[in-house]
């Protein structure tokens, strides 16, 4: 009752503080979006990222058929020190199809929400076509165009094509790309689509692969793959209805009223990879904004229909993790960051991230204590810096954008709303984000290492819960031998040394070797690029009579009784990790042994005039890969309270139910 | 029934429950022991893994969600879910309270001390009758399962059309308290039918069904209003013990916590009762009222009534 009442004027009072925003800050054409942080080594006004590509696109939204129109212009600068002569393209949209790799791998296991046994709903096809492609110099080589599949030569797929030049592009020269395509959007599906006249668009226009390692790096579209793109600059040109309020990854440069009853919206953004945008008339905009190290950031929060409720969490998460990352990690050096609430029954594109621009998740009943708004908030943002300046390859090394930032999640989280009730802070019930994520890695721990590619994990609940649960348990278990301070140094210093470019594991793991001045081999080696299982047990903890020969001696000189106690440590688990012991005796003593843990037991015996009161293994419970909580410790006086609360719970269930099935006979 | 007659049968139904406790303390004990029988399984499984380790404490000093996540992934599984056997349970529940449906009727209808034997006559005797009321009973869930399904079209329509989530969800909760009601006159229908089965000792079911439309039928207002008034009072009451559960008791509180469930659960059931002794009262009253001008005609009795001794 009181609960509810808090909400109602919780709501009314936000109502009160979104009213009468602007629909856009006044635009600053010519101003950068992005600046030179201090800490970095760039000079100020120079590019923060060596800029391969520049995107320039001019589209046309059709809200009557759910499509858009556009040109596209793209100038590859040739930075990959040879000559390039075959250019492979990203064309996402076209997953949205049965037959696609990305649909049969949904229908094998299921992915992002979509159950394998899901039915095919034409509203979700979707597509993209290129009408023609010229290349500067070259002429029209639409007919050149060849689709490639280069992960499963399924030959339905449609996702990457490649183009051969005439004549090859010598090292550091540009060749300049143009584009006539179409996009048919799907009712929102993987990110992006329409749902009635809500718009995201994500993922839409043509997008060259990146020369990486030395070949071309352009993966057909997964059901459990993200994204890879090099960085440069977008100019995008939008036409919308003029009723559609728009949102974009870029500053809005000028918006134009046309005769035919349009707009057109030129946004412009630099130092990103990707170019993402959302258009609906029912939006509500809440503006704000957040000073951190490297100067303002305007913060644009797009609430859909009947969420307004949750526009002030999602601001209060969004400064507190713009703060808590600035002080941990770097400096955030946008001027500019755009939260999109997706709207009713458009979930799926809700949780995602692109530069400048996330997608949130709420609903209209979620009560202040379920902290789903904040989290996808601390989480999409987070993938500013874990993909969106560090910018991974995340087609191959998932974790190395969705774990990282699922630890760092992990920690802001615990920092901004506490330790134990950083994901659900109920009255009656809590839930840390640390533990959700060790819950996700527990169910299926050892099916894959976090090394594979995300396409290639047995199943989509293993690539969730390897690569975002498993990866987060590891770094905080490393804590554990690094130390929590060294942890986020070492985070600092790996996004120092690798924003703006592209970084692989090995680059990371290094890092966190490097500021730790440890050899890791033995960790990573286990946790990293092993399927091990980190489970030690307490597999026994009495005490006996030393002279247990003798007849009991009388009460009354009990206190000279000595008494031999036993503990026998375990591993029960093939992962070998150093681990502390903590015994208690009866009469408040205690004792700590260390143990390596190289063998399969070990056991420590004690002469004391107490008897062991309890045993536990990894005493702060530090060690947050081990499987199994409830084996690492024995109390030898039990305590039966935990077992009466969960059975006076299920009693209570259970007879509601014979209440139930007895008022309907 | 005539404007004159209004028996008090809402304060009178509370009577017969408290004078003849004994019924409601049985259900209770009786639905308590089935509920742990249904769960000691799990408490078996559960308990070694918890008893002896601290971090147990996680469900003692609070309730860590995530511990009782933990307790559910691991690959011995020592927190299985019981569902099926609770099921299980609950159906023998069921099956018990039709059994004993006929003596508690009795017991209201008549207002007298059955001997234990004649009280479990009179479950024999109703039994297989309340048993082809079930029958019936199944059949009239039909339309009202139609009825859902097409709420739930409608709900998904408004949800998928609309840009908020509001219309669809105040249709929801719109269209839920319009089936909870119409469940409630089908119940508050066929508990009138197993009133009227043991009071005039009627063995045809369809019978005593149209008698209770019929009596239903002039008479909705008070009945409707009886059912309902109780129910509403068993709603608050159980409302106000989560609330007191869930936002007001300290964790570390379990014997109390264990012991307001169950004071939650005997309000219920006194309520449930309580319509019953209510709508047989109500009966009881009306046949009296209307004796010379009788809407419904019993059959004739093929066996004695049970408790005619204690009527005497």
């Amino acid at each position: 009752m009181l609960r509810s009442l808090t909400t109602v004027l919780f709501a009314a009072t936000l109502l009160l503080f979104a009213r009468g925003t602007a629909k856009f800050s006044t635009p600053q054409s010519g101003v950068p979006n992005a600046r030179a942080p201090e800490a970095s080594s760039s000079t100020p006004g120079s590019p923060l990222s060596t800029r391969v590509v520049a995107y320039t696109i001019d589209a046309k939204l059709n809200t009557t058929s759910h499509s858009i129109d556009a040109t596209e212009t793209l100038v590859y600068k040739n930075l990959t020190g040879q000559p390039q002569q075959s250019f492979p393209f990203h064309l996402y949209m076209n997953a949205f199809q049965p037959q696609s790799t990305l649909m049969t791998e949904v229908r094998m296991s299921g992915a992002r929400g979509v159950g394998s046994d899901s039915g095919w709903n034409e509203k979700n096809r979707g597509s993209i076509s290129v009408t023609k492609l010229e290349v500067e110099g070259s002429g029209d080589l639409t007919d050149r165009m060849q689709f490639i599949q280069p992960d499963d030569h399924n030959t339905n797929d449609r996702t990457v094509f490649q183009v051969t030049l005439p004549k090859p592009v010598a090292p550091g020269a540009s060749v300049e790309f143009h584009m006539t395509f179409h996009d048919q959007l799907p009712e929102v599906l993987y990110r992006t689509g329409y749902k009635r006249d809500f718009y995201m668009i994500g993922q839409w226009f043509p997008k060259v692969g990146v020369w990486w390692k030395n070949a071309w790096n352009c993966h057909q579209f997964h059901a459990d793959s993200e994204f890879f793109a090099d960085f440069g600059t977008f100019d995008v040109d939008v036409t919308v209805p003029q009723n559609e309020i728009l949102g974009a990854g870029g500053d809005l440069v000028s918006s134009v009223n046309n005769p035919d009853g349009t707009k057109s919206a030129k946004f412009h953004s630099e130092d990103v990879h990707d170019f993402s945008w959302t258009a609906s008339p029912d939006y509500t905009v809440v503006e704000d904004s957040w000073t951190g190290s490297a100067g303002p950031v305007k913060l644009h929060v797009l609430m859909s229909p009947g969420h307004m409720a949750s526009a002030p969490r999602y601001v209060q998460a969004l400064k507190g993790t713009l703060a808590w990352y600035d002080k941990n990690i770097g400096p955030y050096p946008y001027d500019r960051i755009t939260v999109v609430d997706p709207a009713h029954g458009a979930f799926n594109a809700g949780g995602m991230e692109y530069p400048t621009l996330i997608t949130a998740g709420t609903t209209w009943y979620l009560p202040k204590g379920v902290l789903a708004p904040e989290d996808v908030v601390n989480h999409e943002f987070g993938h500013q810096y874990w993909y969106g300046m560090v910018a991974t390859n995340e087609f191959e090394d998932a974790w190395l954008d969705e774990g990282i930032n699922s630890y760092v999640e992990a920690k802001s989280m615990a920092a901004l709303y506490g330790e134990n009730t950083s994901i659900v802070n109920l009255p009656f019930a809590t839930a840390s984000n640390a533990q959700l994520l060790r819950i996700e890695y527990i169910s299926l721990a050892d099916t894959d290492p976090i090394t594979r590619f995300s396409w290639k994990f047995i199943s989509d609940n293993a690539y969730g819960g390897v690569t975002y649960g498993k990866t987060a348990t590891v770094l905080l278990t490393l804590e554990k031998v690094v130390g929590e301070q060294t942890m986020l140094a070492a985070l600092h210093e790996y996004f120092l040394r690798y924003r703006f470019k592209h970084p692989t594991g090995e680059d990371f793991l290094k890092t966190i070797e490097d500021v730790s001045h440890q050899d890791l081999k033995w960790y990573f080696d286990q946790a990293v690029y092993g399927t091990n299982i980190l489970d030690y047990d307490i597999w026994d903890a009495h005490s006996d009579r030393l002279n247990w020969w003798e007849k009991q001696i009388p009460r009354k000189k009990s206190a000279d009784e000595i008494y031999r106690t036993y503990v026998t440590v375990h591993r029960k688990g093939d992962f070998i990790f150093p681990v502390d012991l903590l015994v208690k005796f009866e009469d408040g003593s205690t004792t700590t042994e260390h143990w390596d843990g190289r063998d399969r037991w070990v056991r420590y015996t004690y002469d004391r005039k107490s008897k062991v009161a309890s045993a536990q293994i990894d005493p702060g419970n530090k060690i947050m890969l081990d499987r199994n909580f409830f084996n690492n410790s024995y109390v030898v006086d039990g305590d039966k309270r935990a077992v009466r609360k969960l059975e006076n719970i299920w009693v209570f269930a259970s007879e509601w139910i014979s209440q139930f099935l007895a008022w309907v006979s | 029934m005539s404007s004159a007659v209004r028996p008090k049968t809402f304060a009178s139904g509370a009577g017969l429950v408290w004078r003849w406790q004994r019924i409601l303390w049985w259900v209770f004990i009786v639905n308590l022991v089935l509920a742990h029988f249904a769960i000691r399984g799990l408490v078996d499984r559960v308990s070694p893994t918890l008893v002896h380790s601290s971090a147990s404490q996680r469900l003692v000093n609070g309730f860590d969600l995530t511990a009782v996540m933990e307790l559910a992934v691991q690959p011995d599984a020592p927190l299985e879910t019981p569902g099926p056997v609770v099921f299980h349970y609950s159906v023998i529940f069921a099956i018990f309270m039709i059994f004993s449906t006929g003596g508690i009727l009795a017991t209201y209808v008549f207002d007298a001390k059955p001997t234990t034997t004649a009280f479990f006559e009179a479950c024999g005797h109703h039994f297989w009758r309340f048993v082809r009321l079930l029958v019936y009973m199944a059949l009239a869930f039909i339309p009202i399962g139609i009825l859902i399904a097409i709420c739930s079209a409608i709900h998904n329509s408004i949800d998928d059309k609309s840009n908020s989530s509001y219309p669809a969800a105040y249709f929801a909760g719109a269209s839920s308290f319009l089936i909870l009601l119409l469940l409630m006159v089908l119940r508050l229908w066929f508990d009138m039918a197993q009133v009227i089965a043991v009071a005039e000792d009627e063995t045809r079911m369809h019978r005593a069904l149209r008698g209770a439309a019929s009596l239903l039928n002039h008479n909705f207002g008070s009945l409707f209003w009886l059912y309902l008034r109780i129910s509403l009072l068993a709603w608050i009451f159980c409302g106000l013990g989560l609330y007191l559960w869930m936002y007001q008791l300290s964790p570390l509180s379990i014997t109390t916590a264990f012991l307001l469930t169950q004071l939650m659960l005997i309000f219920w059931i006194a309520t449930r009762l309580w319509q019953r002794a209510g709508e047989a009262l109500w009966y009881r009253q009306y046949q009296a009222a209307i004796v010379t001008e009788p809407t419904y005609s019993p059959s004739p009795a093929p066996v004695p009534v049970p408790y005619s001794t204690a009527m005497n």
